[in-house]
């Protein structure tokens, strides 16, 4: 074995040496590949796991979260909670959201928790730094008194004795720095970026006087928690839950769920199209020393060792790629982190981004070792059709003159038809439903829709030729050239087939996915603008930031509706409350309005039926509209009925219409603000939607809102006041960031399929230097052999766009009517973005020659005598 | 007559490794317009390094090379395509056909290389493949021709654009003797009814016997001239 080993050492590095430029570009496009890859999978765990560590190191010793809905538990709780046997401490949490104030304007949002600080100082996992203990006790209850993070104090400048002017809610506090907060370990740092008031303080700052937002539990150790949980049930009202602290954690993971595996797939792209890379390096490295390969069987090598050499030089490849793809994946995820989480905090629950910075301490070698598991699997996966190849050269063959390809040639009409049954499989497997919740067939099918298109590749690039056979000699030399290069493209129809195919897998990805956002995008618009009808909102200052958390900076005091119904130019105010409950294990959002008003003002845009009429009679019945996406997923329809848990316990309600609605993938349900507030005792608004009367001025009309508010909010975070427009703007805002991380995957693929065309030209031009000194030999001239290059890089490149506009159609529509319908719910209309589509195929082609240049560039300066005598 | 090439100290050294070679040694020869002429000698002799450098398919070490009254010592590489467009067409010994292309879009490449195009290129295409004797193989692909009829589409190509110089190396290497004598005369009749000069660099003392004169080479060096008479005499 070890003289094996010497023999591949050996021999590779003869071939590297032979090879460079191909040797650095295919570990190029794995490392591409791996980069992307890694940087997704790195920046969704990194999001989690900030989460997570937010969630256990505020928890503490903590074993058991007792929470309610969205407007807080009565502290009475508490003392019910302590006679449960079981339960040795009882501690009361309230978390919520404040701005700090720099000079006149508003600046960084952050979590400010209140405790019970006297008896919690030393047990949630912080230290103080503090002078004396008798000043730490008097601070610590005193009203005024807040506690700042180490890393939030160096960030805002901040020491002991400093004031910070909060803005809290609508209204603001001043309050005293009286220690910071460090974190006791590493587990322990997200206290670093907190702000901690006694439970009291906090009570009075945030106007939740008799409220908490949470009851904390420690059980008694020795105990089983689940039976302690259980008994703490009995003492409290059923909509309030009990959960180990480590449950939130997977709560948001399963929320996002199909969100992180829809990016992951994607980010497995390059990987797939740096797999074409591998088996084109690897299949020219097979054709190129099919003589080689001949004497070694003839001197003794088994068909496996020949194998073997390949998938050792392929698995290298990957080393090296996954080693270079880890460290550009660690750098890409720091930038992908903040992106990530804004998205998630967009689309579904306040994550803070960690900086990334924890990456190089924390699990970099993991990471690494995943990219280099990642870059050598794919690599020999890549490699495994041409060493097998390899291994079954005929030695006799291999020694004489011969060519393999023309064997390659006889096959392309069996890979054909394998490809026309894959694309048949992957009509089949579109059909049938998701498997617990996730599109595992959706994918599949496109899988094999892809390698249905991969196996038409070589029989494309065959026939291409067949339509340039009319050229004779009264042709200029445009046609002639063409007409060469196709030929020499046609010829090898498994090399370049295999080229075709990774760009046309990356384009068929990019238009697939153009499509579908287009057509997403397009969707939300119409649906904006039916269903977004109110002149102006008003809202939380925060709102449209996605980083508040409690209730304090997500509502307005009901009484602000008086207050903009008093404005001449106001013609109605809609009261809109947006909650959070568990509806049969899924979290969903009820929104509850005026629904008479909504009905006369606006609409929703029903599944059946009219929108008013039903708005009306839901009002009238008490009944709900259910969104889209929540009907699919709890198998209920118009007329079923829905059992909710409600403060005052089970009750049903008749579903009057099913909606859709694009706002969040985890389903809402929209009641009358009537029975909404008869059942939940909330009087708190999120926002109001204003509608305005005919003819009024928008910008009078916003003025004066200002100034009301104004009045009421004096010293405070004034409140946002956001026209239809800048709404409708800000939606689709929103909607481009969800899938900026989508263009920069695709981008990635994209540029490894350049990097096979440029790897296929480089081939074909050391394989054709005699050609091209031929050429230059009767008068060509160097212009002529680049303008040669070129041709067949845009031969290629042409066969790989109009595959890949076919393959991104048929993608768009599994994309459209199978992954996103199984993975999200949503219905979307499709839509030719023919502009969109026109722009993607000039990047393609652009893509193209941009790939064809250097070697076109470098064809044209090969010197003639070694060309000519080039065998 | 006047003279088409003039050769004035021709040297060319290759290295390899820390080795030098010398293909040339200062070699120095003047061909006039309209003559045929062989070099002949050993594999490795230069011969074919010669005929490289009067078709600027490489440069010298040192010297210079005239070619009809112009020094090509400061051509540019795109003024040797210019010249290889318009005074010079080339045979090879392994014919180097272009594979997709037919024998008649063989025969018109240089043309259309030059950006000639229309029924110009037609006639003249037809004219060569029938002079070649191709014209029944005219749609075929280099790949279904025998040895012989790539060589005879070769020659078409090398004096489709009418070259004042023909250089051809070793255009029998890679065909049987009978093909070979076919091939010598085809040379010799177009170049004679082309007025065409022709430099002939060849191993066989057979094909040598087409030329007007032979030039004998040795490690670089132009060794002696032979005419056929002397030549007859001394194989006789």
């Amino acid at each position: 074995m070890l003289s094996f080993i010497n023999v591949v050492a050996l021999i590779l590095v003869s071939h590297l040496r032979q090879w460079p430029l191909r040797t650095l570009l295919t570990i190029g496009g794995v490392a591409l590949g791996v980069s992307a890859s890694v940087a997704v999978r790195t920046a969704n765990v990194d999001v989690l796991r900030s989460f997570e560590q937010a969630v256990l190191s505020v928890a503490g010793p903590t074993t058991l979260e007792v929470a309610g809905d969205e407007s807080g538990l009565d502290e009475q709780l508490m003392i019910h909670l302590r006679t449960v046997p079981g339960v040795s401490s009882v501690s009361p949490v309230i978390l919520q959201t404040a701005v700090q104030m720099r000079g006149d304007q508003p600046g960084q949002a952050i979590q400010v928790l209140g405790l019970d600080l006297l008896a919690e100082f030393e047990t949630r996992g912080f230290r103080v730094s503090q002078p004396t203990t008798e000043r730490q006790m008097i601070d610590m209850i005193h009203p005024r008194s807040v506690f700042v993070g180490e890393k939030l104090a160096t960030d805002w400048n901040l020491s002991v004795g400093d004031e910070v002017h909060l803005l809290i809610g609508t209204g603001s506090c001043h309050c005293r720095v009286a220690g910071i907060l460090h974190g006791e370990s590493d587990r322990s740092a997200s206290w670093e970026r907190l702000a901690v008031m006694d439970i009291a303080a906090a009570q009075v700052t945030f106007g939740m006087v008799g409220l908490v937002d949470r009851i904390d539990l420690v059980t008694t150790p020795g105990l089983s928690v689940d039976e302690v949980a259980d008994k703490v049930r009995t003492v409290l009202p059923p909509h309030v839950t009990v959960e180990r602290p480590a449950n939130r954690t997977k709560q948001v993971e399963q929320m996002i769920r199909a969100f992180r595996l829809n990016l992951t797939v994607l980010s497995w792209v390059g990987l797939l199209v740096g797999m074409f890379l591998i088996y084109n390096t690897m299949a020219f490295a097979v054709a190129q020393r099919r003589r080689e390969i001949g004497i070694y069987r003839a001197v003794g090598m088994t068909q496996g060792r020949v194998a073997l050499l390949f998938l050792v030089e392929a698995g290298l490849f990957g080393i090296v790629g996954g080693v270079v793809g880890s460290v550009a994946g660690m750098v890409l995820a720091q930038q992908l982190i903040a992106l990530l989480s804004r998205t998630i905090s967009d689309l579904y629950v306040p994550v803070s981004a960690s900086g990334g910075e924890s990456l190089w301490t924390g699990p970099w070698l993991t990471v690494g070792f995943e990219g280099i598991l990642i870059g050598c699997g794919v690599s020999m996966i890549g490699a495994i059709g041409p060493s097998v190849d390899a291994s079954r050269t005929a030695t006799v063959r291999a020694l004489a003159p011969g060519d393999y390809e023309a064997s390659q040639q006889l096959q392309v009409g069996r890979l054909s038809i394998m490809g026309c049954a894959l694309l048949g499989l992957a009509g089949l497997l579109s059909w049938p439903g998701s498997i617990q919740g996730v599109p595992v067939l959706g994918y599949m099918a496109t899988l094999c829709l892809l390698a249905g298109l991969a196996c038409l590749a070589p029989l494309c690039v065959t026939r291409g030729s067949g339509h340039h056979r009319s050229i004779g000699p009264t042709t200029g030399l445009p046609g002639v050239m063409r007409t060469i290069a196709v030929e020499h493209a046609s010829r090898n129809p498994g090399r370049n087939g295999v080229t075709v195919s990774a760009f046309m897998v990356g384009l068929a990805i990019m238009i697939g996915v153009l499509v579908m956002v287009r057509s997403f995008r397009h969707t939300v618009e119409v649906w904006v603008a039916d269903t977004v009808l109110a002149d102006v909102v008003v809202a939380p200052s925060l709102w449209l930031r996605g980083t508040e958390i409690g209730t304090v900076g997500r509502s307005l005091p009901q009484a602000w509706t008086n207050i903009l119904s008093s404005i001449p130019e106001v013609a109605a105010v809609d009261t809109y409350r947006d909650v959070r409950i568990t509806v049969k294990g899924q979290r969903v959002a009820v929104v509850s309005r005026d629904l008479r008003l909504h009905a006369q003002w606006s609409q929703y845009l029903v599944r059946s039926g009219d929108s008013s009429e039903q708005l009306n009679r839901a009002a009238e019945i008490g009944g709900l509209l259910v969104s889209e996406v929540l009907a699919n997923r709890l198998g209920v329809q118009e007329g079923s009925l829905l059992e909710i848990m409600t403060p005052g316990g089970v009750r049903q309600f008749p579903i009057v219409a099913v909606f859709y609605d694009y706002s969040t993938d985890g389903g809402k349900l929209l009641m009358d603000r009537s029975l909404y507030q008869s059942l939940w005792r909330d009087e708190l608004v999120t926002v109001f939607p204003v509608y305005l009367r005919g003819g009024a001025s928008l910008d009078h009309a916003r003025a004066r809102i200002t100034e009301q508010l104004g009045v009421v909010t004096k010293g405070g975070l004034p409140p946002l006041i956001i026209s239809n427009t800048e709404l409708r703007k800000e939606i689709l805002e929103i909607f481009d960031r969800t899938f900026l991380l989508t263009y920069v995957l695709e981008a990635i693929a994209v540029v490894i399929a350049m990097l096979g065309i440029v790897n296929t030209l480089i081939t074909s031009v050391l394989e054709r230097r005699r050609e091209f000194a031929t050429l230059r030999a009767i008068g060509g001239s160097p212009a002529q052999i680049q303008q040669l290059v070129l041709w067949e890089a845009i031969y290629l490149g042409a066969i790989g766009i109009v595959l890949g506009l076919l393959g991104g159609g048929l993608l768009s529509l599994v994309l459209i009517k199978v992954i996103n319908k199984q993975s999200f719910g949503w219905t979307i209309q499709m839509i030719v973005p023919v502009a969109s589509l026109l722009q993607a195929v000039a990047l393609a082609v652009l893509a193209t020659v941009v790939a064809g240049y250097l070697p076109a560039r470098w064809a044209a300066r090969q010197p003639v005598v070694d060309g000519l005598r080039d065998e | 007559m006047e003279p088409v090439v003039t050769i004035r100290g021709l040297s060319k050294t290759y290295s390899r490794g820390e080795t030098t070679v010398t293909a040339l040694h200062e070699v120095d020869l003047e061909i006039r317009k309209g003559e045929f002429c062989a070099f002949v000698g050993p594999s490795g002799c230069g011969k074919s390094t010669l005929l490289s450098l009067v078709a600027g398919l490489d440069q010298p070490t040192a010297g210079e090379i005239v070619i009809d009254g112009r020094s090509t010592k400061m051509l540019s590489s795109q003024a040797w395509t210019t010249m290889r467009r318009e005074t010079i067409g080339i045979v090879f010994q392994a014919f180097h056909l272009v594979h997709g292309l037919t024998a008649e879009e063989n025969i018109a490449l240089p043309l259309m290389l030059r950006g000639e195009q229309g029924r110009d290129i037609s006639a003249r295409v037809d004219e060569l493949l029938h002079r070649v004797g191709m014209s029944h193989r005219r749609h075929h692909r280099p790949g279904e021709l025998s040895g012989g009829e790539q060589q005879r589409v070769a020659i078409a190509r090398a004096l489709v654009h009418q070259p004042r110089l023909l250089l051809a190396d070793e255009p029998t290497g890679n065909v049987d003797s009978h093909q070979g004598a076919e091939i010598m005369a085809l040379i010799q009749g177009l170049a004679q009814s082309g007025g065409q000069t022709v430099l002939l660099v060849t191993h066989s003392a057979q094909a040598a016997l087409a030329a007007d004169y032979t030039w004998s080479m040795c490690d670089g060096r132009l060794v002696s001239r032979t005419t056929p008479t002397t030549q007859t005499g001394l194989s006789s």
